[in-house]
């Protein structure tokens, strides 16, 4: 029960942040993807820094198995398929699967469309998962694979390594891209 | 006073955070409590347990017949309160801001009428949530959380979006001139 207490009032945290940073207005993301206005790929990745450096110093402090971490598995082509998939839809519709929720939130009726082609790709999706999705996915399955793994050094000391030089980016790059 | 119009923060060190930055440190700590309590953001699993509670209903032989739809399982989980609370969070910061009416806004200027908008955002709508479908999770559940996580498929994820995302809106700015 209290897992979904807990989930709600993250939930609708995280849908006034997406709405004060402008990331539910289509015309914001289109500029932040023609490189124009990097101010929501900024916010993105002051959340990522800032989120990896608190949780895992929490899980070095709180001992393991008290930290919800749940890594997806790697299945390489199918997770780089679905991203360039997603990447056209996203720079088509200026939408995510979340911040239409939140842009219907505030009265968006484009996100309720954007909305409605989820729910149409979801139910498509079911249809071709197991004939198509699920044998793609099994080519070149990584695992659970985390950048520590990789590196083979201790996950709180890179996760402030890759804060730190994230911060460092956002601090560095300009949020207005004057156009050439 | 002044607004600051550049990023230079004022010699005192008073300085004033962008929106962004501040947005996204609060971002940052919400996420983290997330893992913390119930487990990391994720949004796109949702729409497959939204249809799987449909067909549950109308054709139960069908939805028990289908693999995807009973890997994801019932609705009754954190993931299904977390986009309700998107959903009240939108409604709330545009409200509570003193927002007017959200505007109609067209992202690509071969969207020259409502309708040509709609379907953008439809087809973009479809597109994102297949994509992510195929992948295992979306922009909050492979870039936001899976990245937090030190995680590969969350980089890989990120790589393909902005790869095809960046072209996509560079196109479809080019192609009314």
């Amino acid at each position: 029960m209290m897992p979904l207490i807990y989930a709600l009032i993250v939930g609708v945290a995280m849908g006034a942040l997406i709405q004060r940073v402008r990331a539910s207005s289509p015309a914001m993301i289109a500029a932040n993807l023609r490189l124009e206005n990097l101010s929501i790929i900024k916010f993105m990745v002051t959340t990522i820094a800032v989120g990896a450096i608190l949780a895992f110093v929490m899980n070095a402090l709180l001992g393991p198995n008290t930290m919800h971490f749940d890594v997806k598995p790697a299945y390489v082509v199918g997770v780089l398929v679905g991203g360039l998939v997603f990447g056209v839809g996203f720079g088509l519709g200026g939408y995510c699967p979340g911040t239409c929720v939140v842009g219907a939130g505030e009265g968006r009726k484009d996100a309720l469309m954007a909305l409605l082609g989820g729910v149409v790709g979801a139910f498509f999706f079911t249809l071709v998962f197991s004939s198509v999705i699920a044998p793609m996915n099994k080519l070149l399955d990584l695992g659970k694979l985390t950048l520590d793994q990789v590196l083979g050094l201790p996950a709180v000391g890179v996760a402030i390594g890759l804060g730190v030089i994230f911060l460092g980016i956002v601090y560095m790059l300009p949020t207005v891209v004057k156009k050439g | 006073m002044a607004q600051s119009a550049t990023q230079a923060p004022p010699a005192d060190g008073s300085s004033k955070l962008p929106a962004w930055a501040k947005l996204g440190a609060i971002f940052g700590v919400v996420s983290a409590l997330s893992i913390l309590t119930w487990g990391p953001i994720g949004v796109s699993g949702t729409y497959p347990r939204f249809i799987g509670a449909i067909f549950r209903r109308l054709t139960p032989d069908l939805a028990h017949a289908n693999p995807y739809l009973e890997k994801m399982g019932s609705l009754i989980k954190p993931e299904t309160f977390l986009l309700i609370g998107l959903l009240v969070g939108g409604f709330l910061a545009a409200k509570l801001a003193g927002d007017k009416a959200a505007p109609a806004e067209y992202p690509h200027p071969s969207e020259t009428t409502t309708g040509k908008r709609y379907r953008d955002a439809f087809i973009g709508g479809f597109l994102i949530v297949f994509g992510a479908r195929i992948a295992g999770g979306c922009t909050s559940g492979h870039i936001i959380s899976g990245i937090t996580q030190l995680s590969i498929s969350g980089m890989i994820f990120a790589a393909g979006v902005f790869a095809t995302g960046i072209l996509t809106a560079k196109l479809m700015h080019r192609e009314a001139k």
